[in-house]
């Protein structure tokens, strides 16, 4: 079974994605913002990471910089998933290693289809 | 002509300018109250709606992952009526999200009506001692600038919380993969 860690400072959030990710057969961890996502990623081994862009301690574009400095997290897909839609937010993600970029709100379907899709 | 009785023209109109300044900034501060006020009780209403929703999808998701955990496990074939219950919980999810992301936006929106009335209420304070010589524009004119600085300042820092969400509805649900 492959793991998600799902990264929002918003319990709520972290709610959907499990959901709708268990729902399809994956097991998903949460941390509620970078640090401690960062903190599970090195501690547990994960096969995607997905991550909100604004929160505190640290935001999400630093927490995909900081992954891709761990030898384990280098070929790792990382998704962001943020209400952030601007083109230089964009930019900034795939700079700093994002695998992909989804605004919120996610429609369910189309998060399993790209999740399973950046997992092939 | 006793100057301190019966101030220079120039002098009344900066008095009076003041004043003005003061009663803009005060009611201003009023109506920032009861935006506050008004944004409390929205959010109070929300999360309670948002609560009980929750607390419906949670029991249905629940066993609704217990399920699939089961048909992993056995030879049990999917129940039809599973695939239904599912495509209506991802519905539910999608409007979930959006209460949660109203609920963010309400935030941030307090947090910037207790900036700028922090700011008018600074600005409001300024206007209580009494100037050394009120026959002075100058010294109206001095305590003027500093309100309109506070106030503007008030203004500039509305934005400076970079966490609040966005609200983008075009964009909403789109994807790029790199």
């Amino acid at each position: 079974m492959k793991t998600i860690l799902a990264v929002d400072d918003s319990a709520t959030m972290r709610e959907m994605v499990a959901f709708v990710l268990e729902s399809a057969g994956y097991r998903v961890i949460e941390a509620e913002d970078g640090a401690q996502g960062l903190d599970r990623a090195t501690t547990t081994s994960c096969d995607l990471v997905i991550t909100d862009q604004n929160m505190p301690n640290m935001d999400g574009l630093t927490l995909v910089r900081s992954l891709r400095e761990l030898r384990d997290y280098k070929n790792v897909p990382i998704l962001l998933l943020t209400t952030e839609s601007s083109d230089a937010m964009k930019a900034q993600g795939r700079a700093a290693g994002a695998t992909g970029w989804l605004v919120k709100p996610f429609d369910p379907a189309t998060l399993l289809e790209v999740v399973n899709k950046v997992l092939r | 002509m006793d100057d301190k009785k019966s101030p220079a023209p120039d002098a009344r109109d900066a008095a009076q300018a003041a004043d003005l300044l003061v009663t803009v900034a005060t009611t201003l501060n009023e109506r920032l109250a009861l935006t506050a006020e008004e944004l409390a009780r929205s959010q109070v209403l929300l999360r309670e709606a948002s609560g009980e929703l929750m607390t419906a999808f949670r029991g249905a998701a629940d066993r609704l992952v217990a399920a699939q955990k089961d048909v992993e496990t056995s030879a049990v074939p999917k129940n039809v009526e599973y695939e239904v219950v599912l495509d209506h919980l991802y519905r539910a999810v999608q409007h979930l999200q959006s209460h949660d992301l109203v609920n963010q936006l309400i935030d941030a929106q307090k947090l910037r009506v207790d900036k700028m009335r922090e700011k008018l209420g600074e600005a409001i304070s300024l206007s209580k001692p009494p100037v050394n010589d009120p026959a002075q524009a100058e010294q109206w004119i001095q305590r003027s600038r500093a309100m309109l600085d506070c106030i503007v300042a008030g203004i500039q820092q509305i934005d400076d919380d970079a966490r609040h969400p966005r609200s983008d509805k075009k964009h909403a649900g789109s994807v790029d993969l790199f």
